[in-house]
């Protein structure tokens, strides 16, 4: 993946990314972790600001939310190889908002197989 | 006692017994005994009356009683009285050695497992330990099986077993009063569930989950993460706000899962904006539910109810009286649907509908109902009819005049002669995308020649249980058909059903290697999915040919070979070979397959060893 972000032309942004949430929270997170969200993914690969920055703006994502992204960020990362993974805990409250958020960036069916083809 | 003092008071000469020897060891002497029980019955005798009650005399005398239990072996009965006691205190030198053995019970109870335990156990919290040493104390002077007591109880006389339980203070029980005593503590026995399965658990888990299709590496999709928290607190949900349809649609296949699709959780996807209402559980969902849904959707358009047992007539006329233009609708186990109401709706509702699929709702929707079908339903393009015990193949022929029709789905308890499906055929057979013929063994060779001349646009073909269909016939219908590749083919159990010489197959009937080429050559490009599933007369031959090393399909996703008998560890590997894309293979019955290697992320259904039915890939390959 490092090395696609060579060919485009953008590799001096580097490994890790920031995300940020609307209340103006910044995360740093591993680039390749990201990668499992089609619409992140896309926003750094096309000729947006946000590929050149390497800076992500959810205006419409709480912070409470973005960290339980961010959370799901790694630990989807952490697991992508391994077989019989232990559930991530959600919280109840923000499950909702939470499931929009997945569904804004397209976190849904099979993660590993994008994944996989690359 | 008498009959102890009488044990005793006998003489024993000669050398040491075993027995002797045996006690000495576990530091019982026969001289003490004997000694003891000469002192009673001199104390009998002199019958003084000195009462000495202290605990620890007390405890020694228990203690004294389970030696002499032991010793004796013989019937217990419950000494009343100890004389002993009254004598200890006036010898002081035998008291002094009582005190002794006394010390020495105590210490051994001290030193034993079952006190330790108690002490340490949560229901104990008296750190008392002479408690504890006494109730021990008394535990072994208890009976030992077999052996005759009163029960504490009732004072019934029995026998005492390995099962017979303590009373409540102390002593033991007969059998009907331990009954009593266990039924009145049934709930604190009940031990209490297990969270997870622990190892095996977690494995049955995966195991189940390959062969249910859901299985990947790696962690779950948030998004199934947030379904399923949301699924196990829909209690506190009131409003699923606003979710794009395709996350509802999840979140109510998760609830059906569970079973939670009521009255109340209903409400949630009844949004007014709402264009499709999905109900994969609906058995718990009473008329009025349904006549919610016709309120409070206006624009509702796909209808899709799974066992909906209350869906019936006044649901239906309900349904008719509402300006409710419903393109789909999919019902499932309605039974209480009448013939009428049937009728009723199509003429009513029928001009608007595209699509139509009926399941288990036997009897009412029939043969008259179809013709309404083809005469209202202008627009309808899907048809699907299973399990129904009154459409004939009169209705199913009308089913297939409608003008307008691409996909047809049958699975008929009634039979259907093969010029009937023919007839159908010539109507709307140029422009059907799906025809799905389910358990058709009347089905011949003419209806795959009528396929082969009338089909130009089918993409999913299923004929399945043909018992009378010939190999030959599947090779005139796949060699030079002028229908584009098909993505979805199934072809299951056509073969030939001879109980006496069941490998012999003289007349080809079935799929067989012929026709599994010719297949292959004609869709083998498009094909997603295929399902030979009991085509036993294909040939392993004609398996290396189709998987032969140059040939690739890249569409195959998903492969049912299972009972095809020649199929060997050479013939899967050659599969995995030729389908790149291949995601599950089901081989079951494929008694010929024992080890193969299967290459990382696919998976290998069914094979029969001991590991279980499934190999989930693990080489690089």
């Amino acid at each position: 993946m490092a090395n696609d972000a060579a060919i485009n032309g953008y590799s001096e942004e580097g490994k890790y990314i920031t995300l940020i949430s609307s209340d103006g929270f910044e995360y740093v997170v591993l680039r390749e972790a990201t990668e499992i969200s089609p619409t992140i993914k896309s926003m750094l690969r096309n000729p947006f600001s946000e590929s050149r920055t390497g800076r992500c703006d959810f205006p419409e994502i709480r912070s409470v939310v973005l960290e339980k992204v961010v959370e799901y960020f790694h630990y989807w990362y952490k697991n992508r190889d391994k077989d019989d993974v232990p559930d991530m805990n959600i919280p109840v409250e923000i499950c909702l908002e939470l499931l929009m958020a997945a569904d804004y960036l397209g976190l849904d069916a099979k993660p590993t197989q994008p994944a996989i083809r690359d | 006692m008498s009959r102890q003092n009488r044990a005793n008071g006998r003489r024993i000469m000669g050398p040491q017994s075993a027995l002797t020897d045996f006690l000495a060891s576990h530091n019982i002497s026969a001289l003490q005994i004997r000694n003891e029980a000469e002192q009673r019955r001199r104390a009998a005798a002199q019958d003084s009356q000195d009462n000495e009650d202290d605990q620890e005399n007390e405890e020694a005398n228990l203690g004294g009683d389970a030696s002499i239990t032991l010793d004796t072996s013989a019937t217990v009965e419950t000494v009343a009285e100890s004389p002993a006691r009254t004598l200890r205190t006036r010898r002081g030198a035998q008291a002094e050695a009582q005190r002794k053995k006394e010390q020495q019970v105590i210490e051994k109870i001290k030193a034993s497992k079952k006190f330790k335990k108690r002490k340490r156990g949560p229901n104990e919290n008296s750190d008392d330990e002479d408690e504890i040493i006494q109730a021990l104390a008394r535990e072994r002077a208890a009976p030992l099986p077999g052996q005759m007591e009163n029960c504490t109880q009732c004072g019934k006389r029995f026998t005492v077993t390995a099962y017979s339980r303590n009373g409540p203070d102390g002593g033991l029980l007969c059998t009907p009063c331990g009954k009593e005593l266990d039924k009145d503590n049934i709930a604190p026995k009940k031990k209490p569930k297990r969270a997870s399965g622990g190892a095996v658990g977690r494995r049955r888990q995966v195991q189940s989950k390959i062969l249910d299709g859901t299985y990947s590496l790696g962690g779950k999709s948030l998004m199934t993460l947030c379904i399923e928290t949301l699924a196990k607190n829909i209690d506190l949900a009131e409003d699923l706000g606003d979710l794009p349809t395709s996350v509802i649609d999840k979140i109510a296949r998760k609830l059906s899962k569970h079973r939670l699709m009521d009255s109340r959780t209903l409400s949630l996807f009844l949004q007014p904006t709402a264009e499709e209402v999905y109900i994969y559980d609906a058995s718990k969902l009473n008329a009025d539910d349904f006549n919610r849904i016709f309120q409070s959707v206006p624009c509702l358009k796909k209808l899709k109810v799974r066992n909906g047992i209350h869906f019936k007539d006044e649901v239906v006329d309900y349904l008719i009286s509402r300006n409710l233009e419903l393109t789909d609708l999919y019902l499932s186990g309605s039974n209480l649907i009448s013939e009428a109401k049937w009728i009723e709706l199509i003429e009513k509702k029928g001009h608007v509908l595209k699509s139509l699929r009926v399941y288990w709702t036997d009897k009412h929707f029939t043969d008259k109902v179809a013709g309404r079908i083809r005469d209202v339903c202008k627009s309808l393009e899907r048809v699907k009819v299973c399990h129904n015990q009154h459409l004939t193949q009169v209705g199913v022929v009308d089913l297939a005049s409608v003008k307008s029709l691409r996909h047809l789905s049958l699975d008929m308890r009634e039979p259907v002669r093969p010029d009937m499906y023919i007839e159908a055929l010539d109507g709307r057979g140029a422009y059907l995308q799906t025809l799905s013929l389910t358990r058709v063994p009347e089905l011949d060779n003419s209806v795959l020649d009528a396929i082969h001349h009338k089909c130009r646009s089918l993409k999913k073909l299923r004929i399945t249980d043909s018992e009378v269909a010939t190999d030959a016939g599947f090779v005139r219908l796949f060699k030079d058909w002028e229908n584009p590749g098909l993505t979805f083919l199934d072809l299951q159990k056509c073969r030939q059903l001879e109980s006496h010489r069941p490998r012999e197959n003289p007349d080809k009937i079935g799929l067989c290697s012929n026709g599994f080429r010719a297949l292959m050559a004609h869709s083998g490009k498009t094909l997603k999915y295929l399902n030979v599933h009991g085509c036993r007369h294909i040939e392993a031959s004609a398996f290396e040919d189709v998987f032969s090393a140059e040939k690739v399909y890249e569409e195959i996703t998903k492969m049912e070979i299972s009972f095809c008998e020649e199929v060997t560890d050479f013939v899967v590997g050659s599969i995995f070979r030729s389908c790149p894309n291949l995601r599950e293979l089901n081989v079951f019955g494929c008694m010929k397959v024992k080890d193969v290697r299967v290459p990382r992320g696919k998976i290998l259904v069914g094979v029969p060893n001991a590991r279980g039915m499934v190999i989930d890939g693990d080489d690089d390959a």
